[in-house]
């Protein structure tokens, strides 16, 4: 499949910290997510891929735009939408009056087409109904949809999205997963999160960063491929688990290398992932 | 060239409203308020008193527009098509005719026999305002801070407040009218004013020039067009 963004060999340091080391990756269309713990340069990424920040070595190509030069930069940011970890509004901005303003920034200038082409937008999020409303009043789950409504403005072929759903409560999340779903449908979106059940029912890839390097690249499949034959429950908390709790049943399911004999468990995406940053597979799968 | 005059033509109206005006108009009155001091008192007219007040205002107008470049959307409207420089350009361009005004009404709150030579003040309220902008402009580019305006006006304030117990003698910037040092001082104004604007032009670009180092590590042939 042709990629839209195809990256090579990314590095970034800030100070004595290498935020990204030699990172290349491809991204096709579809919803793939970016798993990794704090601090383990995944924002760094999404910021170098949105032309937010410069890397200090490397280069990518996002729809076949190079964004080192200056025209190909500016048409990176025709196809992009981004969606910061911290969106910040100019709280007085109703929420219509916002998405106009960063669509006029992304040179929509007909007032028509541009008007027409937000209350798109909003009604896509589900806020036609309190676009009028002012940001400042509206819920935390609110906002964050603007802030997604803001990013999709434009239609862009790329999205990238920083942890959309942090803050947010079940049912705003489950919103904002079928939001995320709905537009991955005919374009390429980099979801970055700490939620292992969002990649388990949005991805179609997944990455996981770690250290500022990508330690797995794969389907969510391949992910929770890994942790077969090494979830296992017992009575007592096992002492040569990676990691291990006790359950609602009063067992303890433990992630590691099982005992001989052990009660296997089926795996989920997040014990994968957790092997996975325990280094037990560093080598990238896809 | 034509789609930034389209982009800035549309952009006016959102622009006006991004501007922090509440913080540009409270130092305009409070600027007001200390040129106009002496005359709500019903002082008599003092000409080194009057020229004080007014390199006061100025700093203190100053201190409100040290928020002038402070965006919270800062992080979602950075990988935008519009340049943030033409949108900074259209924030001050926007307050300039509002700053010439309120300057001017702050030289007829003084009386006219204690007014110093407008030109001189003048260019030394300029200095002033350009370092506060030039300052903010300095604190977007090298942090990722949407509103340094508090830091900025903090620095700027220590800065105004050192600067006459710390600078040498020779190099006196605030200097009274009848000083044998008032025009060298004024030549010195000069030099601070055309620093702040060469600072300020320094820090429009976003950071992405050091990204021209990249095509000399570029792996040959590692990247192509989608489908090449």
């Amino acid at each position: 499949m042709i990629p839209t963004v195809s990256a090579s060999g990314l590095s970034l340091r800030y100070g004595g910290t290498r935020a990204l080391d030699d990172v290349s990756l491809r991204l096709t269309p579809g919803v793939t997510g970016l798993l990794g713990p704090n601090g383990a340069g995944k924002t760094t990424l999404l910021r170098v891929l949105a032309t937010a920040v410069p890397a200090d070595r490397g280069a990518f190509t996002v729809l076949g735009h190079d964004p080192s030069t200056s025209r190909g930069r500016q048409e990176v940011r025709r196809a992009l939408g981004y969606l910061p970890q911290s969106p910040g509004f100019h709280p007085d901005f109703t929420a219509f009056e916002f998405v106009d303003y960063v669509a006029i920034l992304k040179e929509l200038t007909d007032r028509t087409a541009r008007h027409r082409e937000v209350r798109r937008v909003l009604e896509e999020v589900d806020l036609g109904d309190v676009r009028g409303r002012r940001i400042k009043k509206l819920s935390g789950g609110m906002r964050q949809r603007v802030a997604l409504a803001a990013a999709l403005v434009g239609d862009p072929g790329f999205l990238v999205l920083d942890e959309p759903t942090v803050g947010l409560d079940p049912e705003q999340r489950m919103r904002f997963r079928e939001l995320i779903a709905h537009a991955g449908e005919g374009r390429t979106v980099l979801l970055s999160t700490h939620q292992t059940e969002d990649v388990a029912m949005l991805c179609h890839r997944v990455l996981v960063m770690a250290a500022g390097t990508i330690r797995f690249d794969g389907t969510p499949a391949e992910l929770t491929e890994r942790a077969a034959g090494r979830v296992w429950s017992s009575t007592e908390r096992a002492p040569g688990a990676k990691a291990g709790w006790r359950t609602g049943t009063g067992t303890f399911r433990n992630v590691g290398d099982p005992p001989p004999g052990a009660d296997l468990l089926e795996p989920t995406l997040e014990d994968g992932y957790l092997l996975t940053l325990d280094g037990a597979g560093a080598e990238v799968a896809a | 060239m034509g789609a930034v005059r389209g982009v800035s033509g549309a952009l006016v109206g959102a622009v006006a409203r991004t501007v922090p005006w509440r913080a540009v108009g409270a130092g305009a009155v409070v600027g007001l308020l200390v040129v106009g001091l002496p005359r709500m008192l019903s002082g008599e007219p003092d000409p080194w008193l009057a020229l004080n007040l007014l390199r006061g205002a100025a700093l203190v107008f100053a201190l409100g527009l040290a928020f002038l470049l402070d965006d919270p959307a800062r992080e979602l409207t950075t990988p935008v098509t519009t340049p943030r420089r033409l949108r900074t350009s259209l924030r001050v361009a926007l307050v300039a005719p509002v700053a010439a005004l309120w300057w001017t009404a702050a030289l007829a709150l003084v009386p006219e026999e204690a007014r110093p030579p407008l030109g001189a003040i003048t260019l030394e309220a300029a200095a002033t305002v350009t370092l506060a902008l030039a300052a903010a402009a300095l604190a977007v580019r090298l942090t990722d801070e949407p509103e340094p305006g508090p830091s900025v006006a903090a620095a700027v304030l220590t800065t105004a407040c050192l600067t006459p117990l710390l600078l040498p003698f020779h190099w006196d910037l605030f200097v009274p009218v009848d000083d044998p040092r008032w025009d060298a001082a004024h030549q010195r104004w000069a030099g601070v004013l055309a620093g702040a604007v060469l600072v300020w032009a320094a820090c429009g670009p976003e950071p992405l020039r050091r990204r021209r180092v990249l095509r000399r590590d570029r792996p040959a042939g590692a990247l192509g067009r989608p489908g090449a």
